[in-house]
């Protein structure tokens, strides 16, 4: 970095939003590495006896290195693809199913989970945080299990239909903390929060006392959805890709986020109403209608996300439908910060992190690390995204257009 | 110092604590449970139906309080007359619209409400297999729950105080549960559990203040980031370390330690005086605190950088310094709050804390950042916790799904009903930037 090259490489080297994502992924990773450094037994004891003969510090670092190692190349073999599989597969033009398998999970799970995070960073965007997307997410699945699985219709009604009702009751989920903090001003973290482990609870019951129950059976399985109603898979020949056309209503509410956000008028009263509550009441935006709004279509998005996961993937519900180790709304409230609201980079975010989570079971498979591994690596990145000043200081860059995370909770009383 | 004590409000000023039309709201709310209590308590029990209320813990091996005999009612006149007496304080205060106690009204008819609730449950030839419930354990069983609240809504008070939120309590309450099972199982000591959950809550207390405070991100943001990362950092070394080392999570519990004398007043002393040390660290805990922040130079000091910590810089006070000395002790309150939570539950289980971390953040809102606020606060949602739990044990004809609900429902209509909007500090959640 010499001082008359004021180039490309320079304004890279600056704290841009761009290099600032990136080392804040790569700071996550280094997280994660820690981690893995500091359970490993294996590790641990190599570097204990690193004083005991001349070579055992270079013994010590190729433990650790092959450890962390091997736990990154099967996140990356798991989600993205495996160099030899797929070397094959160009070579011979066989088993190309083989090949694409780990790319085609990323894009399974990365359907609700981009259209679940455009929801949270619509909401982020007016300065509203709904934590309750996950509730709202799994509501929405339960009413779509309900009606694809118990009315029988031809498919090209059932199946909007069927998308329709996840997309109500997601809404009508995300209303309720709307409401309640329009008329009362409940605190909407406090009532999405609360609303996750209601629904929880209520997703269990219906599994367990209602007729969404699968006949004939005690766990807390439902009823499977008709053909009908299902998302039909992007590969009508290969069965094992199980990628569906769920990812293709994905880039659908981008391109509707990235459409609300920037050219709606609602959008713009919203980006308002965000940036400064109070200019925005001046110029005649009714605050109250604009968090119920806010909620509903949240809401809305975060419940097609749901019938989204369950239509296209799993096409029935059980009890840790969509709660898993973190919940698909946390991970989804991480990814809009990391795409800093913005629907396109947020889509980019979102297949980061399902690659991270794909990969991650991958991982705990070869290598026993835990799954939970991939949530540490996300919420170390997220902490760095939201604190841009740090990672400038660690990288020691040049001052540039510091995008911070404008989030503004405002406190409890507003 | 007195200017300082001219930017703190005062506590005790005359004023409407709830508005009018709020009051009048939660005075209908106050008839509705008395008419409750009268169409299903009372007009559900047959007229013959008697209930049996009992006052002798059915576990006495912590020695019998003095006996008290038990207490044999006609279920349904009971009944009716307590919907009586909560219709006529719901009816009082629609009237009356009383400028303070509203809050307190409302819990004296909610208690009306659970205890019509037990006489109903319990009444003979109802639905449960016995027709006496036990006062002394009912209360005994949500003293636990109801002690880990307030740790963790004191945890929330001396952050919030500052100006700092702390939605990590959750995060504190699981890395302190995980460390004190290791410690507790190895050593045998809650003692020395106690220092290691404090330690760990503190460390992430400190984390919490370093983003806040020295790079001023978004508290929530960085206190629910922190809870998602401790919950995943300790399920998995529940499962690197914890589930192949069965030695470190045995699930020990702590004595309870009996107060002379004390211990055998009926209903008091068990509920009281005969609890674990955690019990009585928490009496130390909110008394302290609800001294030092109002009574003491340092409580002046810290509510005015929780205010205005402009001001407050102005007369001298290092405000970054204040709050990140209180958001460490805060989670070091946090911390401690989890070690009691594994006291209370034994074995150490990824995830157990269920989101009794935000519900003491509801606490302290409810509680309006005031200790004794919080302390009635964590009073009712324990109740409620403990009867989700303990009302599927009398086979109520509700399923356990349904009553696991309750706690929550009860948290937001508490948040939205009754509290509404708030009075935070007045600089709670905003980043200090020194200029």
């Amino acid at each position: 970095m010499s001082e008359n090259k004021t180039s490309l490489w320079q304004r890279y080297l600056s704290a841009n939003p761009v290099t600032m994502s990136f080392l804040a992924i790569f700071l996550g990773f280094v997280v994660g590495a820690a981690v893995i450094i500091f359970s490993s037994s294996d590790v641990l004891h190599a570097w204990t006896q690193i004083f005991n003969s001349p070579g055992a510090i270079l013994h010590a670092i190729k433990v650790t290195l092959d450890n962390v190692g091997a736990a990154y190349r099967a996140m990356f073999t798991g989600s993205v693809f495996d160099p030899t599989i797929l070397w094959h597969a160009l070579t011979t033009g066989q088993d190309w199913t083989a090949a694409l398998t780990p790319i085609s999970e990323t894009l399974t799970y990365a359907a609700p989970l981009v259209i679940i995070s455009i929801g949270v960073a619509i909401s982020f965007e007016t300065g509203l945080f709904n934590i309750g997307a996950n509730g709202q997410a799994i509501l929405g699945g339960i009413a779509g299990t309900a009606f694809g699985s118990m009315i029988h219709l031809p498919m090209f009604i059932h199946l909007p239909l069927t998308l329709a009702c996840g997309v109500a009751a997601g809404a009508f989920y995300g209303f309720i903390p709307g409401v309640l903090k329009a008329l009362t001003g409940a605190h909407e973290v406090i009532v999405t929060l609360m609303l996750n482990y209601v629904v929880a609870f209520f997703l269990l019951y219906s599994l367990l006392s209602t007729p969404l129950q699968l006949p004939g059976q005690v766990n807390d399985l439902s009823r499977v959805i008709l053909p009908s109603a299902q998302l039909p898979n992007f590969f009508a020949t290969a069965t094992t890709l199980r990628v569906s056309w769920g990812i293709l209503i994905a880039i659908g509410v981008v391109a509707f986020g990235w459409w609300f956000l920037n050219r709606s008028t609602l959008g713009f009263d919203f980006r308002i109403t965000g940036a400064n509550p109070n200019a925005a009441r001046a110029s005649g935006i009714n605050p109250k209608k604009i968090i119920m709004y806010v909620f509903l279509i949240s809401g809305g998005l975060a419940g097609l996300a749901g019938v989204v996961q369950v239509d296209g993937t799993t096409h029935s519900l059980d009890g840790g439908f969509l709660i898993g180790s973190a919940g698909i709304g946390f991970t989804a409230i991480t990814v809009s910060l990391l795409g800093r609201n913005k629907p396109i980079n947020v889509f980019w975010g979102a297949i980061l992190f399902s690659a991270l989570g794909v990969g991650g079971r991958i991982m705990q498979a070869e290598t026993g690390i835990p799954l939970d591994l991939a949530t540490i690596i996300q919420s170390a990145v997220v902490l760095f995204v939201a604190t841009p000043v740090m990672v400038q200081e660690i990288f020691r860059l040049r001052e540039g257009t510091l995008h911070t995370v404008e989030l503004n909770t405002k406190g409890w009383s507003s | 110092m007195e200017l300082v004590s001219t930017l703190v409000t005062p506590d005790v000023v005359i004023r409407r604590d709830t508005p009018a039309g709020r009051t009048r709201v939660i005075g209908a709310i106050m008839s509705l449970m008395a008419l409750f209590i009268f169409w299903v308590f009372a007009l559900g029990a047959t007229s013959k139906a008697s209930s049996i209320i009992t006052f002798n813990p059915l576990n006495t091996s912590g020695g019998a309080p003095w006996h008290l005999a038990s207490l044999t009612l006609p279920s349904r006149v009971s009944a009716l007359v307590l919907a009586i007496i909560a219709l006529a304080a719901g009816i009082e205060t629609i009237v009356r619209v009383p400028a303070s106690r509203v809050m307190a009204r409302f819990g004296f008819v909610s208690i009306l409400f659970l205890l019509g609730l037990f006489v109903w449950t319990v009444r003979s030839s109802g639905p449960s297999p016995t027709n006496f419930i036990d006062i002394t354990d009912v209360l005994v069983n949500a003293s636990g729950i109801t002690m880990v609240l307030i740790f963790g809504s004191m945890s929330g008070i001396m952050c919030e105080r500052a100006g700092v939120v702390n939605i990590a309590i959750e995060g504190q309450f699981l890395g302190g549960a995980f460390i004190g099972a290791i410690v507790a199982s190895s050593t045998n000591s809650f003692v020395l559990a106690t220092f290691a959950g404090a330690a760990v809550g503190a460390l992430l207390g400190w984390v919490l203040a370093f983003f806040a405070v020295r790079y001023r991100s978004d508290q929530v943001i960085v206190g629910v980031v922190l809870v998602t990362m401790i919950a995943s950092l300790t399920n998995f070394l529940n499962l690197t370390f914890l589930t192949p080392f069965q030695q470190y999570n045995t699930g020990v519990t702590p004595s309870s330690i009996p107060i002379p004398l004390l211990d055998k007043i009926p209903i008091i002393g068990p509920l009281l005086f005969n609890q674990d040390m955690f019990f009585y660290m928490m009496y130390v805990l909110v008394a302290g605190m609800s001294f030092a922040l109002f009574k003491t130079k340092w409580g002046l000091r810290v509510r005015a950088v929780g205010e205005h910590p402009q001001a407050a810089a102005t007369v001298g006070i290092r405000v970054k310094g204040v709050r990140y000395f209180n958001v460490i002790l805060g989670g070091a309150i946090g911390g401690i709050g989890g070690v009691a939570f594994i006291a209370l539950h034994g074995q150490f289980n990824p995830g157990f804390t269920s989101g009794l971390g935000y519900i003491a953040l509801a606490a302290v809102i409810f509680g309006r950042w005031r200790p004794s606020g919080a302390v009635v606060a964590s009073i009712i949602f324990g109740l409620t916790s403990m009867l989700a739990s303990g009302l599927q044990s009398f086979d109520v004809p509700v399923s356990s799904e349904i009553l696991g609900m309750f706690p929550y429902i009860i948290t937001i209509a508490v948040v939205s009903g009754l509290i509404g909007r708030v009075r935070a500090p007045a600089a709670d959640g905003i980043p200090y930037k020194q200029d």
